[in-house]
């Protein structure tokens, strides 16, 4: 049976079956070759056909010498080749009934002068025989989920929850690893290139409808169906949350105004009414982009804009609390009932008050379970800021003084580190809020390791944290707007 | 409207004059100061007297977009005597011919907003409210939303300014009337998607009185000859 999911046009495109791929030989330096090489070294699944018009075996597989030759009519079309066989290509892949193409060779409307007919007789081409293409002058597709990857980039990550549209390709695959660091991935990214058939709106449809995808990113320097885009983004985010970066965008090209009001329409406050009226989170840069996107993907929304900060050092406790101020979250002080849970397990030098300091960490079991529990438990805040920190030498130190040997102390380390994520990670699930780590440590102490893999994000610094809380705030008030 | 745009555009005006525009913002139900066009004296003092005094005086005419350049604006005028004598300052203030001289109520307040409308070549009409008076382009303190739009919307424009808190109780003055603004907001949007001559509008400003009413006092609209 079909989902509506698999009837998209789109689907075909980041879920094909089977590929007749254009452009890849037996030259390792060449794109294509590298392009087909990351198909195969993420473990596609389906039948992949080369077409080659002299080799008769491209890394290693069976080539065919023209589209026609092949023993079944393919899901989808790869073409890495010189501008001006493009178009026939694409033809010859219609006549075979092959209805869906990525277009990766550039020099058409982005070249200007001839590229722009040659793009034009592209669309005419694709609309003749009912094709769909990604491109041109794209990098293509990545779906983890279905092992496809037709960027040149091998892909180095996991299967993860965030789609993404971006017009610029490259930054795609650079993300790659970068997100991996945080132990997450995207669900499907697609460079879209000139956008000539397939433009950013088709692919909000696409993720929108993505079950692996729980959160849309976009990378966008030009919108080009301005109220489609506005339309379709409104419908989408009541429901599942698009954070979008515009990259700027040219003044060039609008007309010379008469009125305060044409002077002042500059691109990027426009995009601003835009994005809000679309229902967007914007993101103020490329780091805040993925920022953004990883704590909408995993974590709760707050009801409202109240945040505990807890932590055991002043310095980035108060940074945290001065980067929430600023953007518009509160810190509230405690009920009663909190402050009577909370006094046994503060130390008589720390702070009660919001942020909770404990100046020095007694006990890991209390400072990543009994405290948060009681804190995410206060009825007059939504969210919760953890400040993660853990001095391992001093941890092992310690194990080691009580008699464990050195490999004792690093597996009963490990045992902990596992325990408190887990349990930390069940207590934020069940009281339904928002609970962000922030750290400078990274995914290579064991503990911040542990609790990103149990689904918390820990964000790099105070002021990420901050900001990234900002944007929960943000969707969640979006979604009362928009009537989720 | 349409027949006052397109024998505009068919002159080959620029713009619609001070006086025509208004009677576009006002056939949208937007507030703006009461006024008469007169052609003598005579007629001027007669609208000042009915309008009640003080008074402003402005040279009307299509070709006529910066008037307060050219010296073709008298403000706080008292009484008949002044308007005598103002009324010939501002006729001959330019070689410009005039389409006449209005005569229009002085709006009392200190809250200015501007409120306009451009046209991108991808997202077609779109409005913008902001900060009004001499300061609207050192500050840039505007927000944008694409036509069309509801007043829930154009609410959201409001709260998306730095001088927001101007609009509630201030300095001793009532808070703005926010429902009349956004409707404002939303009409002109509406007059962006039904009159496709119309390039540009500039309200600027909006006066916000004591009682928190709203009134339009200057206006602007762009004409769009070449794409009509």
């Amino acid at each position: 049976m079909t989902s509506p999911y698999e009837t998209i046009p789109l689907y075909p495109l980041a879920n094909p079956r089977s590929i007749a791929f254009f452009g890849a030989s037996n030259r390792y330096t060449a794109m294509g070759t590298n392009q087909l090489n990351s198909i195969l070294a993420l473990g596609f699944e389906g039948a992949i056909y080369p077409i080659h018009p002299s080799e008769s075996t491209v890394l290693g597989m069976q080539a065919y010498q023209d589209v026609q030759a092949l023993p079944e009519v393919p899901d989808l079309a790869v073409l890495v080749m010189p501008t001006r066989l493009v178009a026939e290509t694409l033809a010859a892949c219609g006549r075979k009934g092959i209805r869906h193409a990525i277009v990766v060779s550039g020099g058409f409307k982005e070249v200007g002068g001839d590229g722009v007919q040659m793009e034009a007789d592209l669309v005419a081409v694709a609309r003749r025989h009912g094709m769909r293409f990604i491109g041109p002058n794209c990098l293509g597709v990545v779906n983890p989920h279905h092992r496809f990857n037709v960027t040149f980039a091998n892909f180095e990550g996991r299967p993860g929850f965030i789609g993404m549209a971006s017009q610029s390709g490259s930054l795609l695959t650079q993300m790659f690893r970068y997100l991996e660091q945080f132990q997450i991935g995207f669900s499907t990214g697609i460079s879209v290139g000139n956008e000539a058939d397939v433009d950013l709106v088709d692919c909000l449809e696409y993720l929108a409808a993505c079950p692996h995808t729980r959160v849309i990113t976009l990378y966008i320097e030009t919108i080009r169906r301005g109220r489609r885009f506005i339309d379709t983004a409104r419908r989408i985010a009541a429901r599942k949350p698009i954070v979008a970066f515009y990259a700027g965008g040219s003044e060039a090209g609008r007309r010379a105004a008469f009125s305060h009001t044409g002077a002042m329409a500059g691109p990027d406050r426009l995009y601003d009414g835009v994005f809000a009226q679309s229902g967007i989170v914007r993101a103020d840069s490329l780091t805040e982009l993925f920022d953004f996107a990883w704590v909408l993907g995993q974590c709760a929304i707050p009801q409202g804009n109240r945040v505990i900060v807890q932590t055991h050092s002043g310095g980035p406790g108060a940074a945290a609390a001065d980067a929430c101020s600023r953007n518009g979250l509160s810190l509230p002080p405690f009920a009663p009932e909190t402050l009577a849970k909370l006094r046994p397990l503060i130390p008589h030098t720390g702070s009660m008050n919001n942020p909770v300091d404990l100046t020095f960490s007694r006990d890991p079991m209390e400072y990543f379970r009994s405290i948060p529990e009681v804190l995410l438990q206060e009825p007059g805040a939504d969210s919760m800021l953890l400040y993660c920190f853990t001095p391992r030498k001093n941890v092992m130190r310690i194990m080691q003084a009580e008699g464990l040997s050195e490999e004792e102390a690093l597996q009963l380390a490990a045992q902990m580190a596992e325990e408190h994520s887990r349990k930390l990670a069940d207590l934020v699930r069940q009281c339904g809020k928002p609970l962000l780590g922030f750290s400078y440590q990274n995914a290579e102490e064991l503990i911040i390791r542990k609790i990103l893999e149990s689904g918390i994000p820990i964000l790099p610094s105070p002021e990420r944290a901050a900001r990234a809380l900002w944007a929960l705030v943000h969707y969640g008030r979006i979604q009362a707007k928009l009537g989720a | 409207m349409k027949k006052l745009i397109e024998s505009a555009v068919e002159k080959g005006a620029k713009a619609l004059s001070e006086y025509d525009a208004k009677q576009l913002l006002s056939s949208y139900g937007i507030p703006v100061t009461r006024e008469t066009l007169v052609q003598n004296i005579e007629e001027a003092l007669a609208a000042a007297r009915a309008i009640g005094y003080p008074v402003v005086l402005k040279a009307c005419a299509a070709e006529l977009m910066h008037k307060s350049e050219s010296g073709a604006v008298a403000v706080g005028i008292r009484d008949d005597a002044h308007l005598r004598e103002a009324y010939e300052r501002v006729a001959a203030a330019t070689d410009i011919a005039l389409q006449g001289v209005l005569v229009q109520e002085m709006v009392e307040g200190q809250r200015e907003l501007v409120v306009g409308l451009n046209r991108d070549p991808q997202f077609g009409p779109c409005v913008m409210v902001g900060l009004g008076g001499i300061l609207t382009e050192v500050l840039k303190d505007v927000a944008f939303r694409v036509a069309p739009f509801d007043t829930a919307e154009a609410l959201e424009m409001l709260d998306e300014l730095r001088c927001r808190d101007m609009l509630d109780a201030f300095r001793g003055q009532a808070p703005a009337d926010k429902a009349a603004l956004c409707e404002a907001l939303v009409a002109v949007g509406r007059i962006g998607l039904e009159h496709t001559a119309v390039a540009e509008i500039d309200i600027n400003p909006i006066i916000i009185d004591p009682r928190g009413r709203i009134k339009s006092v200057d206006a602007l609209v762009v004409l769009n000859g070449s794409r009509h």
